[in-house]
């Protein structure tokens, strides 16, 4: 095995330390914890943070990558696949390698087309939906299906009631213990459901293709599974891209008033007035010509379709810096004007230690929520990108590529309907959670939000 | 009789009862003053007689009596029809209590049309008619006008025709002018005495002004923490006020025959509003508390006749108890003879003026004069204060003293050294000499740091090499001399009143050991209690440490307890200056006896 | 005040200077023309001579800003700066990589944009407005809540979920309306209602919820109570008072759209097979014209920046302040 880094991994991780730090530095702050104990207490907050724990625990492990080692005979050098898999993929190894032919249904034992079949002498016996390579083959009779499906939704259910209520009340012993503020019933309630159909997915997974097959026969759930990271990574890492330059112009152009802000100023509105989509395509289209004419800056395929996807990410993050930088803007002119920044001025403090210290914790509460918030625009905003084509390569598995190639399955008779049904279950699932949360983040740390 | 009767209105917010049990009656034509300091519930109850709580707060219980009826039972449908036609109300903030988009005779004419039903053409007479009777001039042009373009005063005064609009028979008025300018305030409130006559309207008037209640009241019941504690005519209320509180509210008034002394102070602040009471609620700042206070709650006691109070004190059942304890009489200050010294701070022709640019190139076409040519000298160890109304730049020199803006023009020279034109870097060791307390304890704090980080961060800006321990030693020394304890460093503002803000502020700013101290207006966002106690802060300091302020304010009460010099300030200019003695006693100025005038007929009955 | 508008008006110059020289570099700077030919002609047919034959016929063989060779003013004008870039501000964007007149083009199809968009914008403010101040009338109780955890979730679905889900639901399933094109004439209603539908159902979450919080922020002012205290009823109240001074920030956020409204909507005439300037977009987007995709970025600058002169002019209309000041 030889571990594979990629740009956007490093970067990821990089985020969860700084989130991590983060944390251990508002730990000392106790507006900080009290806003962030209000998040805990909140039953809708915490649901939301719940589901989206596991979305980013998915996304972690789709998050580190490696290349195995080929079989090779004693004596040779080692040699490694050219193909980049992270541990998800490993995860999911039944799942990505057991590939059918074309579309079958959910939990299907048919394929979905009707193919000529042949007997086992090769002679034609007339056309029939053939049996799937993998999903229902452990039955030999057609007719035990409902009973077995039945079965292991049931061994599902009951297992994961044991594991479930086994980490519930370990959960709760530990909340009462060290917080008893944190709203761990809304937390139960959450994990519970999450774990009665992920349960029962996980029994049924290595007998069916839980959610169908897509058009060259690829697992559904593997698909859906994949896309997480590439969504969570478009939500978060452009937000990397923006925030330093948002906080640094943003709290400059208010500070410094003058020609820096008239500059800031002219940069953000010549950066606005390009319409986002057109702006995005146009730099999209100029970087897939850098990246198609320098194929030697790419060892592998997944370098290569990584450059692309940090590209739209840096991309994104230029066209989303303007909101923040302006409304951080707006909050230094006022506070600007306090007394605490007047005061600070009279002791001849330098205007660099007066922005650090005075004017970017005070603004640090509109960062915050407009982070939240814009994150699930991001994830949004990638499955539009994609369906255009000036988002991730479209080798890349996103919700995107995913809509994109199942839309073109609508329109068949029968419908194809279950990667489309899917893809949009688990995208309004990311996307609700993270608003919810964002929504609860905002009302803990926006003063004015509070509905008295 | 009675226009309006309350009796035992309670309401509540969260296990917080912001007014608890409160009975009082109006009668036609009179004047029934409630009294108190912020946070004592006062515009709780006006807002529960009107039903116009905010959507936390609910009427827990009582009986609001109005023409016949309990307005608290009245269906909503009802209610509206009392709301401006009976009873009629103007808030605090002229500025923001009227609607920016709507003319000002398109506010009233919203009234009229609702409770009179005038409309169109009468109703722009009647309008016009009312603006007139407020004395607003230029009526016929005010009505088409918004309310931006009217100044304070006035937008009170279209407050006030916009309230008498409905012809109420109840005015409810919620601290109606102290958001006004001190010689506005005097015209506002002669003006709603003249109404009030003219119209027998009775009036729930709400302040915390001694002053203002002198003035206009024929009752006057005093608040404190949900409860009234005292009601009496005016008249006894004045000449003998009986509850301790009501006495230390007099007490703690700075007034000239009490210059040089100690102000009294009622220690400690109003309990917050979840507190939960058991017996007398003023105990813990009570200077006669005796020990069953705590734990029994006093009755309600008659005493000369009409004048009741709540206090254990008035028991007749309390044998020898029944008679007014005057607290000591406050400790003279140890007197320091202020040796006239050398000039500290001299200010020649400052000026400073604000570009207005105007046109297509944004060219500058003339120049607000914010500052117009002052002068003034300042020796080391004396007060000057500079007195004037809001908008006259009185804060804008002290600003361009410190160099925070920058003069257009003039000089300003410390301890004999030019500040004006110096480069920051030169300019940061004279920072240390010349210091500011601000007016808003609530901003002039940054609420992310705690407090031993806000008082440290000018030692450390000014390049005191000093070790940690010596840092916290001095912090420690400091919070001690402003009153405050030493483990406070470690806490952040929020947790902090007014008076402890202002404190905190004040030790900022000795923390670099000023000679000079600018104090911009520092206890004029504070209750009257504890504008007492920061205004003996400053005088112990001054003594202590030999600070020079220069005092800026419009409360004339506290310049003449405090100051040795003032100057009085109009339109950016000094129209006045001299000794504190000939200023206040014999003024020259038409403006400073205007200004004297509308500040010490206020004065005078508090001064009984 | 119409100095103010003037010197707006003038401001946009600079600004669309900027938005042509990022276009610019972006196009020509961070590629060179030479890697857009490889780029297009696929590898296979990459050489010299055919890389010459696809710059001349699109005029990018000049030099990038300086024509040492030409003669007089030429040495500027007779660039690819010159005449990629600065004819922009003429209108005049050259021809498409299929050789059609890209400004003839855009002529032709901003009439079934605005079929579409037009109805959208008005609709959906309507319906947003109306929401919002229902939610605002009921704060605090259960509809309030419901009604914001409906715009939430209705936030939460992909736009491309509500066109597919639209389409397969009314056309595939109801048979009600055509599923995609465009008729002639009156007839061009029939295939126009259920993009309209599903652009204003698409919008509604966000905007209702933004629409209700400034709602909510406005109830919460000092003027407002003083109303209540004049005896006005709740509904007068909302409307006469509340309503007016939320159009203030409403105005900013929505007058800027207005004129984008020409652009189309790039997703629901592309589902819709719509013959407008979004379709025109995604499809230059896919073919990788980059004539069009650059003329399109001009314009739509062109068309933000009235926006923001729209704005100013509202903003005088509806708050007395600016307009008297």
């Amino acid at each position: 095995m030889k571990p594979v880094l990629l740009w956007s991994d490093i970067l990821l991780f990089l985020l969860v330390f700084i989130s991590i730090g983060a944390a251990w530095w508002a730990r000392r702050n106790p507006q900080l914890c009290a806003a962030w104990r209000q998040v805990g207490a909140s039953r809708i907050g915490v649901a939301a943070a719940t589901i989206l724990v596991f979305f980013v625990v998915v996304a972690l492990l789709d998050s580190v990558h490696y290349r195995e080692r080929l079989a090779g005979k004693a004596g040779e050098s080692q040699q490694y696949s050219v193909e980049v898999v992270s541990v998800l993929d490993a995860v999911l190894h039944t799942q990505k390698t057991r590939t059918e032919k074309t579309y079958s249904a959910p939990l299907a034992m048919h394929l979905f087309a009707k193919e000529s079949l042949t007997d086992s002498a090769g002679k034609s016996v007339g056309r029939d939906f053939p049996r799937l390579k993998f999903g229902g083959q452990h039955l030999s009779n057609e007719d035990e299906w409902a009973g077995d499906v039945a079965k292991h939704i049931v061994i599902g259910l009951l297992g994961a009631l044991l594991l479930g209520s086994a980490l519930v009340f370990s959960l709760r012993r530990i909340v009462l213990a060290c917080a008893p503020w944190f709203a761990w019933q809304a937390a139960a309630i959450t994990l519970a459901g999450m774990f009665a159909v992920g349960g029962v997915i996980v029994a049924l997974a290595p007998y069916y293709h839980v959610f169908g097959t897509d058009k060259v026969g690829q697992d559904v759930l593997y698909l859906t599974l994949k896309s997480i990271r590439t969504g969570l990574l478009l939500g978060t890492l452009t937000t990397l891209v923006m925030l330093p330059a948002a906080l640094l112009f943003g709290i400059l152009a208010g500070y410094k008033s003058g020609w820096i802000d008239d500059v800031i100023q002219y940069v953000y509105t010549v950066l606005n007035s390009i319409p986002d989509v057109l702006l995005i395509a146009a730099s999209m289209l100029m970087m897939q010509v850098v990246i198609d004419t320098h194929p030697d800056w790419f060892a592998t395929a997944a370098e290569r379709s990584d450059a692309r996807l940090l590209s739209l990410c840096l991309i994104m993050g230029i066209t989303s810096w303007t909101g923040l930088c302006r409304l951080l803007r707006a909050e230094t002119l006022k506070l600007r004007e306090l007394e605490f920044v007047q005061a600070a001025q009279a002791f001849g403090v330098s205007s660099w230690a007066i922005m650090a210290r005075h004017i970017l914790p005070n603004v640090m509460h509109i960062v915050m929520i407009t982070l939240v918030m814009n994150f699930s625009s991001l994830v949004l905003a990638e499955a539009v990108l994609s369906y255009i084509g000036i988002g991730v390569d479209p080798a890349t598995i996103s919700f995107g590529t995913m809509i994109n190639t199942a839309r073109m399955e609508l329109a068949r008779e029968p419908m194809v309907w279950w990667s489309l049904v899917a893809a949009f279950c688990f995208m309004f699932v990311l996307v609700l959670a993270a608003n919810l949360f964002a929504d609860t983040v905002r009302d803990a740390f926006d003063p004015r939000g509070r509905v008295s | 009789m009675s226009l309006l009767s309350v009796k035992d209105l309670s309401v509540q917010i969260g296990a917080g009862k912001p007014v608890d049990a409160v009975s009082f009656e109006i009668k036609p034509g009179q004047t029934f003053a409630l009294l108190g300091e912020s946070g004592c519930g006062k515009s709780m109850t006006a807002l529960a007689i009107m039903r116009l709580l905010p959507p936390a707060a609910r009427v827990q219980g009582g009986l609001v009596d109005y023409a016949k009826q309990n307005l608290l039972d009245l269906p909503e449908v009802e209610m509206r029809r009392v709301r401006g036609g009976g009873i009629g109300m103007i808030f605090q903030e002229p500025a923001t209590s009227l609607n920016p988009v709507m003319t000002i005779g398109q506010q009233i004419g919203e009234v009229l049309a609702l409770h009179c039903g005038l409309r169109n053409g009468s109703a722009r007479q009647r309008a016009l008619e009312l603006l007139e009777s407020v004395g607003l001039p230029d009526a016929e042009r005010r009505l088409d006008e918004y309310p931006f373009q009217l100044s304070g005063g006035m937008k009170q005064r279209a407050m006030i025709a916009m309230a008498l609009a409905g012809d109420p028979e109840l005015l409810i008025a919620d601290e109606p002018t102290t958001a006004l300018d001190v010689t506005i305030q005097a015209q506002v409130l002669d003006l709603l005495k003249k109404l009030q006559q003219e119209r027998g309207m009775g009036i729930l008037l709400i302040t915390h002004d001694l002053g203002v209640v002198e003035r206009m009241a024929d009752h006057v019941g005093v608040m404190y923490a949900g409860q009234l504690i005292e009601v009496a005519p005016r008249d006894q209320f004045f000449a003998n006020p009986a509850h301790p509180y009501s006495q230390k509210l007099f007490a703690s008034l700075p007034e000239r025959a009490g210059r040089g002394q100690r102000l009294e102070t009622i220690p400690g602040m109003v309990p917050p509003l979840d507190t939960q009471h058991t017996g007398c609620r003023f105990t813990p700042r009570c200077a006669s508390a005796m020990s069953h206070c705590k734990t029994i709650e006093p009755a309600w006691y008659s005493i000369h006749g009409k004048q009741q109070v709540r206090c254990h004190l008035f028991d007749p059942q309390q044998v020898g108890m029944n008679t007014v304890i005057k607290a000591a009489p406050p400790k003279p200050a140890a007197e320091i003879a202020r040796v006239q010294t050398n000039t500290l701070l001299q200010v020649c022709d400052l000026k400073v003026h604000f570009p207005i640019q105007k046109g297509l190139l944004q060219r500058t076409v003339g120049h607000v004069r914010a500052v117009d040519g002052v002068s003034f000298a300042l020796p080391a160890g004396r007060t000057l204060a500079l007195v004037g109304e809001s908008g006259c730049g009185k804060t804008t020199v002290g600003k361009a003293i410190l160099q925070l803006l920058q003069p257009s023009s003039g000089s300003v020279q410390l301890a004999g050294q030019e500040l004006t034109g110096l480069s920051a870097h030169a300019l940061r060791p004279l920072r240390a000499q010349a210091q500011m307390v601000f007016q808003d304890p609530f901003s002039s704090l940054n609420p992310r740091m705690r407090v031993g980080a806000i008082i440290a961060e000018g030692m450390q800006a000014l390049g005191q090499k000093l070790s940690k321990q010596d840092v916290e030693a001095r912090i420690a020394e400091l919070l001690g001399q402003v009153g405050l304890r030493a483990d406070m460093a470690t806490r952040y503002p929020h947790e902090f009143s007014g008076g402890q803000r202002q404190r905190i502020a004040i030790a900022r700013a000795l923390a670099v050991n000023p000679k000079l101290l600018i104090c911009d207006e520092p206890t004029s966002a504070l209750d009257v209690s504890v504008q007492a106690q920061i205004v003996n802060l400053l005088h112990d300091l001054q003594d202590k440490l030999g600070l020079a302020y220069l005092f800026i304010t419009h409360n004339m009460a506290v310049v003449d307890y405090l100051a040795d010099d003032v100057a009085v300030m109009y339109k950016g200019k000094i129209v006045e200056h001299g000794s504190a003695d000939d200023v206040l006693s014999r003024p020259q100025n038409a403006y400073t006896q205007e200004l004297l005038a509308a500040a010490f007929t206020r004065m005078r009955g508090a001064a009984a | 005040m119409l100095t103010y508008l003037i010197r707006r008006f003038l401001y946009a110059i600079p600004i669309l200077i900027g938005v042509n020289l990022i276009t610019f570099a972006l196009f020509f700077v961070v590629n060179t023309p030479d890697d857009m030919a490889r780029m297009q002609l696929g590898t296979k047919r990459v050489t010299p001579d055919a890389i010459a034959k696809w710059k001349a016929e699109r005029g990018y063989d000049k030099p990038l800003l300086w024509n040492a060779q030409a003669q007089g003013s030429a040495k500027l004008s007779d660039t690819i700066f010159y005449d990629k870039s600065v004819s922009m501000f003429a209108f005049d964007f050259g021809r498409a990589d299929d050789g059609r007149d890209i400004s003839t083009e855009i002529r032709s199809r901003m009439g079934p944009s605005l079929a579409i968009a037009i109805p959208v914008f008005i609709l959906g403010l309507w319906v947003a407005i109306s929401f919002a101040l229902l939610l605002v009338f009921f704060r605090g109780t259960y509809l309030d809540l419901t009604g914001v955890v409906v715009c939430v979730a209705m936030m939460s679905i992909s736009s491309l979920f509500y066109i597919i889900g639209g389409q397969w639901l009314v056309s595939k399933v109801w048979h009600l309306v055509p599923i995609s094109g465009l008729g002639p004439g009156l007839d061009a209603g029939r295939f126009l209602i259920l993009p309209v539908v599903i652009a204003v159902v698409s919008g509604i979450g966000g905007s209702a919820r933004w629409y209700r919080t400034i709602f909510l922020e406005e109830c919460n002012r000092d003027y407002v109570r003083t109303a209540r205290a004049k005896g006005l009823s709740e509904l007068t109240v909302l409307f006469r008072h509340v309503l007016k001074n939320a159009m203030i920030p409403i105005l900013t956020g929505v007058v800027v759209v207005i004129p984008g409204l020409f652009l189309g909507s790039l997703l629901i005439e592309s589902f819709f097979g719509i013959p407008g300037l979004g379709s025109y977009t995604i499809d230059a987007i896919s073919a990788q014209d980059f004539a069009v995709v650059r003329a399109m970025v001009f314009i739509g600058s062109v068309l933000y920046i009235i926006g923001l002169w729209l704005t100013d002019i509202s903003y005088t209309l509806v708050d007395p302040r600016i307009r008297l000041s």
